[in-house]
């Protein structure tokens, strides 16, 4: 008879808990789901296409810095950030870039389009989730695997 | 297993403790050998070699939060004492993690990104991780007694299950300034064998410090209890 009674009081606990972490997680959920495009970091020139009014409007766009486009002129860096299917915006920026920003390596600029040219306020290098010393490139490039610059 | 008296575990853990802290001071000898005459990273230098310190305590915070949630839920339900004290040592362990994973991944994110923060997803979600840790031991000391407390601070860790997987997944799910995971991810990690290692070593060396840690603040609070129980009975 006790022990029948001790199993209920723990399922009644439980279903307590259940009923909790199921509504905080769905709302959790809802939020997140909802405030999608706030919670991304930057945007990508491809989902650039898609938006309205990016005249004049604070956007950050990130990508790769495209080969051979890097370049400093009257004090000023311009370059073209790239994303995967090869849509591209122009960038100028007119401070200090950070010292791991080079071409073919992840770069996210934060500033507004005017006259269909990035100007940039912000620029930040973003660098990916792989790490190897120089003598595994060189041992892969002996064997022609290296895909990099 | 809810026979365990937390005068059992204590007694055990503590009886452990001195074999654990002696595998870690190994281990993170070995691992700072290692991570000293490691080579730098093609890309980013020197500046790299921070993610030994900065990976396993990411990893440690996540995971005692993990432990600390699974131990609320058990305690809560069962009633188990060992294990609502299991969650209440582990949490100021777990605030110091994550202080460290903060104060090392700006410092990374300064001598790579070129900002020592941004309000992406990681390290937002990082920082509210954070937060659910302090308020965890807030709400430890603040009532009179332990048992409220317990209740209290265990619905916040079972809520606070909730921002595991956004911290760790928000890489995925959203773009972010952060770079994706390394070692567990799909298709095997993206590092070569000797930095893994090295990783590795590090994670084993910090994980035994932890437990030695934990052992430790389990068997104070425990003699404590003990001792303000004889008090009242003499009294």
């Amino acid at each position: 008879m006790r022990i029948i009674k001790l199993n209920n009081q723990i399922k009644k606990r439980f279903i307590f808990l259940l009923i909790i972490f199921a509504c905080f997680s769905t709302s959790i959920f809802l939020i997140s789901y909802s405030l999608k495009d706030q919670i991304a970091y930057f945007v990508e020139p491809t989902d650039l296409k898609s938006m309205d009014g990016i005249e004049n409007k604070y956007l950050r766009v990130g990508g790769l810095v495209k080969t051979n486009s890097l370049k400093f002129l009257d004090g000023k860096w311009i370059f073209e950030v790239v994303d995967q299917n090869q849509n591209s915006v122009n960038v100028v920026f007119s401070k200090t870039l950070p010292n791991l920003v080079e071409e073919n390596k992840g770069i996210i600029v934060e500033g507004k389009f005017i006259d269909n040219i990035f100007v940039a306020e912000i620029v930040l290098a973003k660098h990916d989730e792989n790490y190897m010393p120089q003598s595994a490139i060189d041992k892969l490039k002996e064997e022609g695997k290296w895909r990099g610059n | 297993m809810f026979a365990i008296t937390p005068n059992t575990l204590s007694n055990f853990m503590i009886s452990l403790s001195r074999y654990v802290i002696l595998l870690s001071l190994v281990l993170i000898s070995v691992s700072i050998f290692l991570i000293i005459f490691l080579e730098n990273d093609y890309y980013q230098g020197i500046s790299f070699k921070i993610m030994f310190i900065h990976v396993p305590t990411a990893w440690l915070s996540l995971a005692i939060f993990l432990v600390m949630g699974i131990s609320s839920i058990i305690g809560l339900i069962f009633k188990s004492p060992t294990a609502l004290t299991v969650a209440r040592s582990l949490s100021p362990i777990g605030l110091i993690m994550s202080i460290i994973v903060l104060v090392t991944g700006s410092i990374w994110g300064n001598l790579t990104w070129g900002a020592y923060w941004v309000w992406d997803a990681r390290l937002t979600s990082m920082l509210i991780l954070t937060f659910i840790y302090l308020g965890h031991i807030l709400l430890l000391h603040s009532f009179e007694h332990f048992q409220k407390a317990d209740f209290a601070a265990s619905i916040l860790a079972i809520i606070g299950l909730v921002n595991l997987p956004i911290v760790k997944f928000s890489v995925d799910w959203w773009t972010t300034l952060h770079q994706e995971s390394s070692v567990l991810r799909m298709g095997g990690p993206s590092m070569t064998n000797d930095y893994l290692i090295t990783l590795l070593v590090s994670f084993f060396g910090i994980f035994m410090l932890t437990i030695f840690w934990f052992s430790n603040i389990f068997y104070i609070i425990v003699e404590k209890r003990k001792m303000e129980r004889s008090i009242l009975l003499n009294d």
